[in-house]
């Protein structure tokens, strides 16, 4: 019973949200709806779930001292920075004066901005290390990669003579080969959820329950 | 040139690159370059729909990014609410994105300030919602459901401007302000097909060729991409250049870029004429 039971209904569930698409009654919809509401309870659950757990596997280590313990401590640390503000500011908390609020324009928001920044940073040592025409393949996507970046700046649009041919090129790069790409990939990926899907709801794929299956 | 010095060229610090890009990104700030640049299709047609909306009815935006994304798509946004307000476009706002909110709010309540909107009558902000997929299927299916109150605890029923909007498929235009996941891709696969929505996207760099796909099959009805994406948009809004106390962010970025995708070319083509160099040095001497 202990494993027939999420089997049951996670097919009557699965199968119920997938007849949603095909039948637009009022009291269908009424009723996935309600399902989507659990979701959203259990969406909510998830993040409690997750606080104890990373407090029960890092409030360990950091008090035994064991590898890396000032980083997670750190990261403790930060996580009550965040939450204990947020609480005792309430509804209030994105007002101008409130700690919550300062924490997020002047801790959050500037180190959120900056990992990001620095991407630029790596991108340009990447590119200069990894893009090497070393065979043909190599210098197809070199050339792809130079004619995209320098079109899809002004600098590139405004060359003389060629700079017109060179956006419509790169339109076309864009419109026809990458779109092709990821058209099947996205299709082959639609595929596999839908391979994954039937198998979660018909109870072959039961990883789900704690189980190979 | 020594081959040695060409190897070493090929292997060098990438500290060194750190640098060239810092001050590729810089001097263009301190000293500006201004190039005029033509409005991409995909941009254009964004515009037209928002165009194409009557004036005086509502839409809905997702904005959903945050301070990652922010300096690709905080001028879109901006740029986007100039747009709507100036026509006179009510907006029902939501996000999928918790730190979301603070960037928002702000902006809103300062452009509306700016153009006399009333909040609950010409615009309302319905606040963070998790849940991802779920929370684009309960839009798709019933807003006050997934947002039984806006950001300040207010009813949505009690909100004029949410009055006769129930669902998605209410409004004429979605729009989505996406940073990553959860945004447009999400929107186009849980409700797009299935109520037949019409949603537009902008999206940072990295993400737009993702959405390049939705946008030739229809499913998305215009696309702005990246700091170019967003310049685009400020030059269709304001073609005469902005208003007083309004700053084109992306266009003065758009330009910065300019000297920093010519670093990168620079490099790479500097890096490919060395290995070239070395590998028929090294051919020969075998």
């Amino acid at each position: 019973m202990r494993s027939t039971l999420p089997l049951i209904l996670t097919f009557v569930v699965g199968l119920f949200m997938v007849g949603e698409f095909f039948i637009p009654h009022w009291r269908y919809h009424m009723w996935t709806q309600v399902f989507l509401e659990w979701g959203f309870i259990l969406a909510a659950a998830a993040y409690v779930l997750g606080l104890v757990n990373l407090v029960q596997v890092n409030l360990p280590k950091v008090l035994n001292k064991e590898q890396d313990w000032p980083y997670k401590l750190i990261m403790l640390a930060a996580i009550a920075t965040m939450m204990i503000p947020g609480f005792i500011g309430g509804e209030t908390r994105l007002q101008d004066g409130q700690m919550y609020k300062w924490l997020f324009d002047f801790v959050f928001v500037p180190l959120d901005a900056t990992m990001f920044a620095l991407l630029a940073f790596y991108i340009a040592s990447a590119a200069f290390r990894a893009f090497r025409a070393r065979n043909l393949e190599a210098t197809v996507l070199l050339a792809a990669a130079i004619l995209v970046m320098l079109a899809r700046v002004p600098i590139g649009e405004n060359l003389p003579v060629i700079g017109t041919k060179l956006v419509q090129f790169m339109n076309w790069i864009m419109d026809v080969p990458n779109t092709a790409a990821r058209r099947a990939i996205f299709i082959g990926s639609a595929l596999g959820a839908v391979a994954t899907g039937l198998r979660i709801i018909l109870g072959i794929e039961r990883s789900h329950l704690g189980t190979d299956g | 040139m020594k081959l040695d010095t060409l190897i070493r060229f090929q292997n060098m610090d990438r500290r060194w690159i750190f640098l060239g890009m810092g001050l590729a990104i810089l001097i263009p700030m301190l000293v500006p370059i201004t190039l005029p640049f033509k409005v991409d299709e995909r941009v254009q047609a964004l515009y037209d729909a928002v165009e194409e909306v009557p004036n005086g009815s509502t839409v809905f935006i997702s904005a959903d990014f945050g301070p990652s994304s922010r300096p690709e798509l905080e001028p879109y946004f901006r740029a986007t609410l100039h747009h709507l307000f100036r026509k006179d476009i009510k907006i029902v706002s939501a996000t999928l994105w918790p730190s979301a909110p603070p960037l928002v709010v702000p902006i809103y309540e300062e452009l509306a300030e700016r153009y006399g909107k009333e909040y609950g009558r010409d615009w309302c902000f319905l606040g963070y919602k998790d849940g991802k997929e779920l929370a684009i299927k309960s839009i798709g299916e019933n807003i006050p459901n997934a947002f039984p109150k806006d950001h300040v605890g207010t009813p949505v029923g009690e909100l004029e401007v949410m009055r006769g909007y129930q669902q998605a498929k209410d409004f004429p235009l979605i729009i989505n302000v996406s940073g990553g996941a959860p945004g447009t891709r999400e929107y186009v696969l849980q409700i797009q097909g299935q109520y037949d929505l019409k949603i537009a996207s902008a999206t940072t760099a990295v993400s737009g060729p993702d959405y390049i796909p939705f946008y030739k099959a229809g499913q998305l009805v215009g696309l702005a991409a990246g700091m170019p994406g967003s310049a685009h948009y400020e030059k269709l809004v304001f073609p005469d250049g902005p208003p007083e106390g309004v700053r084109l962010l992306a266009t003065q970025a758009y330009n910065v870029l300019n000297v920093g995708h010519a670093f990168i070319i620079l490099l790479i083509v500097a890096g490919n004429l060395a290995f070239f160099v070395t590998r028929r040095a090294e051919e020969q001497e075998a």
